[in-house]
C-alpha cells in the first residue's frame, strides 16, 4: 500500500500522519509537545492530563478521535499512561523513564477510519488538566467541608475540565 | 411624572445598583477562593511531600506511613489544583448567581416601592376628593341655611316697607334662626377638652333622665340598669347624650322611648326609631350628614358626639340599627382622671 503523507506543516514540532492498514490514519505526535511548558507543569501536577484528539474529515464531516492519559505518580516518580484509538484498542503501561515516555508518546495513534482513497483531515488536539474522577473527588471534598446546598449546585455544575493547551493542523493522507 | 419617565428611572436604578453590588462582589468575592490558592500554600504542601519521600530512604520501617502521609497530601494539593484550574469559573458563576438574586430582589423592591408609591397618590388623591366633597357639601348646606331665612325677612321687610307692622316681628324671628345657625357652627368648632373626673355612670344617666324627662314630647326616657366607674366630663357625656336623644326623638313618629343600659363599662342609647338608611350607616359620623329637612338641622350633632367621646380616650358606636330602632354605644376609655 501506497503511503502518501501530505501534512500542511511539516515544521519540527509537528505531527506526522500515517496511513495504517484497514484505511486508518493515524497521528505521530512529536516530543515537543510533552516538553510545553503548560503541558510539562500539568504533567508533574499528579493530576491524570488527557490528550484529546479530534480528526474531522474536511467534506463528508466523518469523525475520528483517539484518546491518550498521562499521570505521574510522584512517590514511584513512575508515569501510567494509557491510549485509546479509533480502533477501540486500549494500551496501558507503567513507564519509569521520561526517554521511555517520549517514545511511547510518540508511537502511532489511530485516529481516525476512511471510506474514500484519499482523506483531508482538520485535527485538533487539545489538553485537558483533570480527569472526571479528579474533579468529583475535589467537589465532594469542597461540598463535605460544609458547603450549602447553593455552593454544592455550583461547584457541581462548575468543575470541568478546560483545555489547558490545543493544537489544531490539516492534513491529507493517502490511504491506498 | 408620567409613567413611561419613572419606569424608565426604576429601571436605571436597579441597573445601577446591581452593577454597585456586582463592583463590590467582584472586589470580595476572590479572597477566600485565593487564601487557600496561595503559591505558599502549595509550595508547604509540595515541600511536606518531598520531606515524606526522603524520609523513606532514612526509615525503612516506617515507609509505609510516609507513603500514606504522601498521599493525603498529594490528593490534597491535587485538589486544590483542581479548583485553582477552575477558579475563574467558580467566581464567575458564584457573581452571576448572586448578582442574579441581588437584581430580581432590586427589581421586586422597586416594583413594589412603585407600587406603593402609586397606591399612596391614589389615596391621596381619594382624601383630597372627599375632603372637597365635604367642603362642597357643607357650601350647599349653609346656603341653603342662610337662603331660607334671608328670602323670607326680605320679604317680610318688604311688607313692612309697605306698612305692615306685624312683619317686622317675622324679620326679628327670621334673624334668629340665622343666628342660632351661627351658634351650631361656633359649638362645631369649639369643642373643648374634657376635664375627666371619676363618676360614676350610672348616676349621670339618672341624673340626665330625670332631667330631661319631658324635653322631648312622645320620648320616654328608661335607664334599664347597670353602672361602672368612668372618668369623664359630665356636661360634655350629657351634650352626646341630648344630641342621641334629639335623634331619637325625630326618629321615633308618635310614642316611644329611649332606654341606656350599663354593661362592662359600655353605655347603650338605644331608641326605637325607624332606623337609619342603609346609605348613610357608612358616614353616620360625618359631619353635614343628615336625614333632616333644610333648617332642622346642619347633621353635625353625631359628628360632635363622636369628637367628644374620643376625646374620652372611647369612641362612639353604631351598635346597631334596624327598622324596629337605633342603638349607638358609648364607649370610655381608660385615661386618668385630672
Amino acid at each position: 500500500m501506497g503511503v502518501l503523507i501530505l501534512a500542511l506543516a511539516l515544521a519540527a514540532g509537528q505531527p506526522s500522519f500515517t496511513a495504517q492498514g484497514g484505511r486508518v490514519v493515524a497521528i505521530v505526535l512529536p516530543a515537543e509537545l510533552l516538553a510545553d511548558r503548560d503541558v510539562q507543569r500539568q504533567l508533574g501536577s499528579g493530576l491524570t492530563t488527557t490528550f484529546l484528539v479530534v480528526a474531522r474529515q474536511r467534506e463528508g464531516g466523518a469523525r475520528g478521535a483517539a484518546r491518550i492519559e498521562i499521570r505521574f505518580d510522584p512517590w514511584d516518580e513512575v508515569w501510567f499512561v494509557r491510549r485509546i484509538g479509533i480502533d477501540a484498542k486500549e494500551e496501558r503501561q507503567r513507564i519509569t523513564t521520561r526517554e521511555s515516555l517520549e517514545k511511547w508518546w510518540s508511537a502511532p495513534t489511530a485516529i481516525f477510519t476512511g471510506t474514500a482513497n484519499r482523506v483531508a483531515l482538520n485535527v485538533t488536539l487539545t489538553v485537558l488538566p483533570f480527569s472526571a474522577a479528579e474533579a468529583d473527588d475535589a467537589r465532594r471534598w469542597i461540598v463535605a467541608g460544609g458547603g450549602s446546598p447553593l455552593v454544592a449546585a455550583l461547584i457541581g455544575t462548575t468543575f470541568d475540565a478546560k483545555p489547558i493547551r490545543s493544537w489544531r493542523w490539516q492534513t491529507e493522507v493517502d490511504l491506498r | 411624572m408620567s409613567g413611561g419617565r419613572s419606569m424608565t428611572l426604576l429601571l436605571l436604578a436597579v441597573i445601577g445598583a446591581t452593577l454597585f453590588f456586582w463592583v463590590v462582589l467582584h472586589q470580595i468575592s476572590g479572597l477566600w477562593l485565593d487564601v487557600a490558592l496561595r503559591p505558599e500554600v502549595r509550595e508547604a504542601l509540595q515541600r511536606s511531600m518531598d520531606d515524606q519521600k526522603n524520609l523513606r530512604a532514612l526509615d525503612a520501617n516506617h515507609r509505609d506511613d510516609y507513603r500514606r502521609r504522601f498521599e493525603t497530601t498529594r490528593k490534597l494539593l491535587q485538589r486544590l489544583d483542581v479548583i485553582r484550574l477552575n477558579r475563574e469559573e467558580m467566581l464567575r458563576r458564584f457573581e452571576v448567581i448572586l448578582v442574579g438574586i441581588f437584581a430580581l430582589a432590586a427589581a421586586a423592591a422597586a416594583i413594589s416601592l412603585r407600587q406603593r408609591y402609586r397606591r399612596a397618590q391614589a389615596l391621596e388623591r381619594s382624601r383630597y376628593l372627599d375632603r372637597v366633597s365635604v367642603l362642597q357639601e357643607n357650601a350647599r348646606r349653609h346656603a341653603h341655611e342662610m337662603k331660607g331665612p334671608l328670602t323670607a325677612a326680605r320679604l317680610e321687610l318688604e311688607r313692612a316697607i309697605e306698612g305692615d307692622q306685624e312683619a317686622l316681628a317675622s324679620v326679628a324671628e327670621e334673624l334668629e334662626r340665622l343666628t342660632r345657625l351661627s351658634r351650631q357652627q361656633a359649638s362645631f368648632a369649639a369643642i373643648g377638652r374634657p376635664v375627666l373626673r371619676r363618676d360614676s355612670l350610672r348616676a349621670v344617666v339618672e341624673e340626665f333622665c330625670a332631667t330631661f324627662a319631658k324635653a322631648w314630647p312622645g320620648v320616654s326616657l328608661r335607664f334599664a340598669g347597670g353602672d361602672a366607674e368612668v372618668c369623664a366630663d359630665r356636661d360634655m357625656v350629657r351634650q352626646v347624650l341630648v344630641n342621641l336623644c334629639s335623634n331619637s326623638a325625630l326618629a321615633i313618629e308618635g310614642e316611644g322611648s329611649v332606654t341606656f343600659t350599663i354593661a362592662r363599662g359600655v353605655l347603650d342609647v338605644s331608641d326605637t326609631g325607624g332606623g337609619i338608611p342603609e346609605s348613610l350607616r357608612a358616614s353616620v359620623f360625618d359631619p353635614y350628614v343628615t336625614t333632616r329637612r333644610t333648617g332642622e338641622g346642619m347633621g353635625l350633632g353625631l359628628s360632635i358626639s363622636r369628637k367628644i367621646m374620643i376625646d374620652h380616650g372611647g369612641d362612639l358606636q353604631l351598635a346597631a340599627t334596624s327598622t324596629s330602632g337605633t342603638t349607638f354605644r358609648l364607649i370610655f376609655g381608660e385615661m386618668e382622671c385630672s
